[in-house]
């Protein structure tokens, strides 16, 4: 129970949902960069070059930030326990 | 990128990396609009009595009075980084001493395109003092009308709308009406 609930603040993601992030936001930022330039520039106001840019932050933030169930999609599988318990004991006793 | 706060971390990092490029490029986006309008500077009258500055009550000194017409129409000057004007008159002369002065006697601030076509006939806002308190003997002086651009983002750019051709002397001091 109180692993639980450390592991809610902590939003923790496994490695391939790590690299979705790392990719969606640079995309993201980058495009959104570009685009309110241009959007702000064509219609000759720089309001909305920093609404554009502003509101597709938010967004990034809120896709991005949360520990979503699709960036837990590909848990790490870790090896049984008890199997690897037995081989270290049958090792130990050939050795002996 | 495993927890929120690394992710936090990473995101802000790149975002102001972007928000600089967007800012460069926004200040870099002035130098593609380089209008410098010109308009009409006329100098209806000067005028010259003695007085006393607010500041300096106790000095008597020569206060003039500049009448003048200003058109111009300065709507090329607002692109999408501009967030103001400021427009001033300036009396340019050098005074006995041979000093050059630059005096602001007239400002105004243009803060939306639908106001950038000027057509003042005004006088000047500040006083109009010589530091020597007279304006016997000095040489006629210059008006100029000049602008600075403010930008949202960016530097600061200064250029002049009109300049009266010849300069205008001062005319000598008048007994208070």
């Amino acid at each position: 129970m109180s692993n639980l609930l450390q592991s809610i603040p902590e939003g923790r993601i496994d490695f391939a949902g790590q690299k979705l992030v790392d990719s969606i936001s640079r995309i993201v930022l980058i495009s959104a960069v570009v685009i309110s330039f241009i959007a702000g520039f064509a219609l000759q106001d720089v309001r909305v070059t920093f609404g554009l840019f502003g509101a597709s932050t938010v967004l990034l933030s809120l896709v991005v930030l949360p520990p979503w169930p699709m960036f837990n999609q590909h848990p790490v599988k870790w090896l049984d326990s008890s199997s690897s318990a037995k081989g270290n004991g049958k090792g130990k006793e050939k050795a002996s | 990128m495993h927890s929120v706060f690394s992710r936090i971390n990473n995101v802000s990092a790149l975002l102001s990396s972007c928000m600089m490029a967007l800012l460069a490029a926004i200040a870099l986006s002035t130098l593609a609009f380089n209008a410098d309008p010109k308009g009409d500077l006329a100098i209806a009258s000067i005028k010259v009595y003695p007085g006393t500055a607010r500041r300096y009550a106790r000095t008597k000194q020569d206060l003039a009075f500049v009448d003048f017409n200003i058109t111009a129409d300065l709507t090329p000057l607002f692109n999408w980084n501009t967030k103001q004007l400021f427009l001033y008159l300036e009396a340019e002369y050098i005074n006995t001493q041979g000093v050059k002065n630059d005096v602001v006697i007239w400002d105004r601030i243009v803060r939306r395109k639908e106001d950038a076509s000027i057509n003042v006939a005004g006088k000047n806002k500040y006083n109009f003092r010589e530091h020597s308190a007279s304006f016997k003997n000095v040489p006629p002086a210059n008006y100029s009308l000049k602008y600075n651009v403010m930008p949202y983002v960016g530097y600061l750019t200064y250029g002049e709308i009109a300049k009266t051709a010849e300069p205008v002397a001062f005319p000598p001091s008048q007994p208070r009406v």
